[in-house]
């Protein structure tokens, strides 16, 4: 009785087994078949991957909605948008292999560590997939486009005007950066000097000043702009460190008002200082439309409307985008202020 | 016992049902069977709802996610048959690729050579774990949760978190080849999978594990040496660690040291969804590999399907209760039986 029961049970996971492997053999062709059918009859429909450096945070959030809207707008884009909910480069490079096996036209990749991406988006671009970048970019020979929401000279112009507007035109200033050797704040700050130059002869800059990574230290040196320069009127905070290190110092002097800071951030770091007046404008590109126009990249890409050497592409609601090289230009700086920065939540 | 006489038949007929029940319980398989027969239910409703998932070419290119995972899980289950466990498999991992990144791109040192020395690595960092489990008696967990931080500081402090990349094509043979159409890395886990359930199941040392997690205290007095047996594991777990940071490189082409962040729980939930007690003294490498092959399909095919990475964190966890419930129930009867 117990032997037959055991052979019994055994037979059935033999027969679970077999039926499993038959079921995969008879239908490969026919499910593959009936796929090519509804292709045809219907409008070819675009499936576009969206992958955030990391899913489930604000920022990346927000530029999903962008994407969804785009998707909206144009019909035929299936919209898939997915990412590691721990950032992991590892995880983001497991969907992309997903991706390319699920055969879909466009990848479009935030990587979180170009590196460890690059050779996933290699092979989906060898198995002929189409595989941009957009928010960051990508190592060159892994993707066709970068969707760049900000040039360097865009973030730099936009800060020193804001800055110019928000003192009324006149006064000494002095920029907080991140380290010495911080790449893209030295290139923004290239641009910055350019500007002032150029546009603002009574903008005096009087200092620049290096705190690294470090809030306390940052703090410390936006105190010293502060006691040592009585006619200071603006600072910098041109890190994700400096920028509220900088508006604490002069919250904390007391201050508020009368020396402007400015800077770079989402929106929701700064509402508090934007509340209160120490700061009046915070400088971002518009995630939304960051989405928004990756969509529109990737479905114009697909359709072979966009080729390498165009030099613009027609996006939807915003218009003409001007293509410099492999990267399309998002170049609308958004400057959050007490009256709009209550609309936008990441 | 006393039967009252004439009401035999009675019994006889009761006892046979009995023993049915008995001998299905009896039945030594059953959370295999279980797992199996999940995993049927995953694919058949793969194939139906997905059948581009469930193709020979899909699922041998989606495998290559999973050898590293598969190979850590060897000897982790063994370490957790005696009630012990490694958290630090993901660290090693990490500390293993940025040494063979850093001798082979920084040191010039052959890629063969920088291979071995990765090798050395894990299993060192494996045996130092092993030490202070073994011989200064050190609870495992702590031990390892330790050692998890250490060799994950360690790697971020040689490659300074710059990823290390560009290998030779010989090299990523290991992590991306095939042979004969399948893949290297899955034919080296073959073998390993087959050469730890052999040692587990037809060894007196495989036999030593078990008794290990049941009662550790009466094995050493039975003359058995408890701390070179355990040495023996935890520089295994290194080692295995080590050689999925080859595969890892091999496939991916860079050496980083985010690589290993959280696989090591990754290792122990496929462990213990196989069946494997994590109070010891219990669990077969056939559970293991079916846990494995059940949360790799589970992952994939969530992923696949509804593109929601957060679904399938709770989809897993959900897994886990549901097979650990089921396992402490059948067990939990099978002891009632034998009182």
């Amino acid at each position: 009785m117990t032997q037959y029961s055991v052979f019994s049970t055994r037979y059935l996971l033999l027969l679970a087994i077999l039926a499993g492997c038959g079921g995969e053999r008879a239908g490969g062709p026919a499910g593959s078949a009936k796929a090519t059918g509804a292709g045809v009859q219907a409008q070819k429909r675009i499936t576009v991957a969206l992958l955030p450096k990391r899913k489930g945070v604000p920022y990346f959030t927000s530029c999903a909605e962008g994407a969804q809207e785009a998707a909206k707008e144009l019909g035929d884009v299936e919209l898939i948008y997915d990412g590691p909910t721990d950032g992991s480069a590892t995880a983001s490079a497991d969907m992309i292999d997903r991706w390319v096996q699920k055969k879909v036209d466009v990848i479009a990749v935030s990587p979180n560590n170009p590196d460890v991406l690059a050779a996933a988006m290699k092979k989906a671009r060898d198995k002929g997939l189409h595989v941009i970048s957009w928010d960051a970019d990508a190592r060159p020979e892994t993707r066709e486009f970068f969707v760049n929401q900000a040039t360097a000279q865009n973030i730099g112009c936009a800060l020193v005007d804001t800055m110019a507007k928000d003192i009324g035109g006149e006064g000494e200033v002095a920029i907080l950066s991140a380290t010495a050797a911080a790449a893209n704040q030295n290139e923004w700050m290239k641009y910055m000097k350019e500007r002032l130059a150029e546009k603002y002869s009574k903008v005096q800059l009087i200092d620049t000043k290096y705190p690294g990574e470090d809030q306390n230290e940052a703090l410390k040196l936006a105190q010293g702009f502060i006691s040592d320069r009585p006619s200071l009127k603006g600072i910098f905070g041109i890190s994700s460190m400096a920028f509220p290190a900088a508006a604490k110092a002069v919250r904390d002097a007391g201050r508020s008002g009368k020396i402007m800071v400015t800077g770079l951030s989402t929106p929701n770091d700064m509402k508090e200082f934007v509340k209160d007046g120490t700061v009046k404008s915070v400088i971002l590109w518009n995630t939304r439309d960051l989405g928004y126009l990756t969509v529109y990249a990737a479905h114009a890409l697909a359709k072979g409307e966009l080729k390498a050497g165009d030099k613009t592409l027609q996006a939807g609601r915003l218009g003409e985008k001007t293509i410099s090289g492999d990267n399309i230009l998002l170049g609308d700086i958004l400057v959050f202020t007490k009256e709009n920065i209550d609309k936008f939540d990441f | 016992m006393t039967v009252p006489p004439g009401d035999t038949a009675t019994r006889s007929r009761r006892c046979h049902g009995i023993l049915a029940v008995r001998g299905l319980l009896d039945f030594p398989y059953w959370h295999e069977l279980v797992l199996v027969m999940l995993l049927a239910a995953l694919m058949l409703w793969a194939r139906w709802q997905a059948p581009d998932f469930v193709t020979w070419e899909t699922q041998l290119d989606l495998s290559t996610h999973i050898w590293e995972l598969a190979l850590m899980c060897l000897p982790m289950t063994l370490i957790i048959i005696t009630a012990g466990i490694d958290l630090s498999v993901g660290s090693i991992m990490a500390l293993s690729a940025v040494i063979l990144g850093t001798a082979y791109l920084r040191w010039d040192v052959p890629i063969g050579l920088a291979a071995v020395l990765a090798l050395l690595t894990g299993a060192a960092a494996g045996a130092l774990n092993g030490v202070f489990v073994a011989w200064v008696r050190v609870h495992p967990l702590i031990v390892t949760l330790a050692t998890l931080a250490a060799y994950y500081g360690t790697a971020v402090g040689i490659s300074h978190g710059m990823p290390l990349s560009n290998y030779p094509e010989s090299f990523r043979l290991i992590g991306g080849g095939s042979l004969c159409g399948l893949p290297i890395a899955g034919l080296l886990c073959a073998a390993a999978a087959l050469f730890s359930a052999v040692v587990l199941s037809q060894t007196a040392f495989g036999q030593a594990l078990y008794a290990i997690g049941h009662n550790e205290t009466a094995v050493r007095f039975s003359g058995i040496s408890v701390a070179r047996i355990k040495l023996l594991l935890y520089t295994c777990s290194g080692l295995a660690a080590g050689l999925s940071a080859l595969l890892f490189v091999g496939r991916r082409n860079t050496a980083n040291t985010d690589i290993g962040t959280g696989i090591s729980l990754d290792v122990i939930t496929a462990v213990v969804l196989g069946g494997t007690s994590i109070f010891g003294g219990r669990g077969r490498i056939l559970g293991t590999l079916l846990g494995i092959a059940l949360i790799h399909e589970t992952r994939e095919f969530v992923s696949w399907h509804w593109s929601k990475a957060e679904l399938n964190l709770i989809v897993i966890g959900a897994l886990l209760i549901v097979s650990v419930l089921l396992n402490s129930l059948l067990s939990a009867r099978r002891r009632l039986r034998e009182y």
